[in-house]
């Protein structure tokens, strides 16, 4: 494709029309410009990116670059790019906070899971106190059992106990 | 390999090594591409265009995401505001690469002009030609693309190309020439 049909005259017309540069008023956001660029933008709007564009030339350029980047097949990256990018965010393992124990979750100032924990709590107390009595009772029980067994007398050695030990009359 | 409109934004958001690690892949080659067009004109070595494309990388996960927070795929794909962004953040690091590190004696005196960042102000009346035809005239004249390029940004055929510059043209000569008598 050439320029064939855009004559001479034509661009000289077109540059006699230019005048003295004045600073550039606002410019499209990434985002508006990228719909642009696919076609996206209704006609209201697209009029007013090409506002920007045909006023900036350094939009212009990036216009420009990008049709051209975008409309082409694209080359693999060097893998020492794509290593050092994958570098840049680290592993879960490290990320992960640090695991809270029971303790910790109990007594967690944030309003999360309140009822639960209160709930836990409450149980915990029931257990305890419960367990207390409990334990208390037994206590009773196997001082009980152990006093019985002392006050009981001994039972007599039987034979076979008696011939395991090496009798001697000094003979 | 994942293609880059198929990646679940919300996992990759939520800070996912592995779907990260998924959109580094499927984004390099664009985000590479981008950088390398937009650099050609810089002439810096491989190594800065390898840091530039990082800086890309660098600034899309910076402060948990926050750019990646702003695309909103209601409006544009990714593929096209990650090339938007990429490009923008390449000149960014070329200009902050050249301030710190070249002599003046080094640059080439076509680069040490001053950036042309302004508005060419016009003296056609506003409204007599459309924004489509004075964006058409400027990448024609001004850029001194052909008009396959055009068709290409304004994803249009060339056909349409050559009418909307034909009549802009019309329109001007009629309007100037109507000044004159």
């Amino acid at each position: 494709m050439s320029t064939d049909r855009l004559t001479q005259a034509d661009k000289e017309l077109w540059r006699s029309l230019a005048a003295a540069p004045v600073v550039a008023p606002g410019t499209a956001s990434d985002l508006d410009f990228a719909a642009w660029l696919e076609g996206r933008l209704t006609e209201a709007e697209a009029a007013r990116i090409e506002a920007a564009i045909a006023s900036d030339p350094e939009m212009r350029r990036a216009a420009l670059e990008l049709a051209e980047v975008l409309g082409h097949e694209r080359l693999p990256a060097s893998p020492r790019l794509e290593a050092r990018a994958k570098a840049l965010v680290g592993f879960e393992v490290e990320r992960a906070p640090a695991r809270a124990g029971l303790f910790d979750w109990l007594f967690a100032t944030n309003r999360r899971f309140v009822l639960q924990r209160v709930a836990t709590l409450a149980a915990a107390v029931v257990i305890s106190i419960s367990g207390f009595m409990m334990g208390g009772g037994l206590g009773a029980s196997f001082a009980q059992e152990r006093q019985a067994g002392l006050s009981r007398p001994a039972a007599p050695p039987s034979a076979g106990d008696l011939s395991e030990f090496p009798f001697s009359d000094g003979t | 390999m994942t293609e880059l409109n198929q990646i679940d934004l919300r996992t990759l958001l939520s800070g996912s090594k592995r779907a990260w690690d998924g959109f580094v892949t499927a984004a390099a080659p664009l985000i590479n591409a981008v950088v390398r067009r937009a650099l050609l004109t810089y002439r810096l070595n491989e190594d800065d265009v390898l840091d530039a494309a990082q800086d890309v990388f660098v600034r899309l996960c910076a402060n948990e995401f926050r750019l990646l927070k702003t695309y909103d795929p209601a409006r544009a794909s990714l593929s096209t505001w990650l090339a938007v962004v990429a490009r923008s953040a390449a000149i960014d690091h070329a200009r902050r690469r050249r301030q710190i590190t070249q002599s003046i004696d080094d640059v080439a005196e076509a680069n040490l002009a001053v950036e042309d960042r302004h508005v060419e102000k016009i003296k056609i009346p506003q409204g007599l030609l459309t924004e489509r035809q004075m964006l058409v005239l400027r990448c024609l004249y001004d850029e001194e693309k052909d008009v396959a390029e055009v068709a290409q940004l304004f994803k249009i055929d060339a056909q349409t190309v050559r009418s909307t510059h034909h009549k802009a043209l019309r329109r001007l000569r009629a309007h100037f020439q109507e000044g004159s008598h």
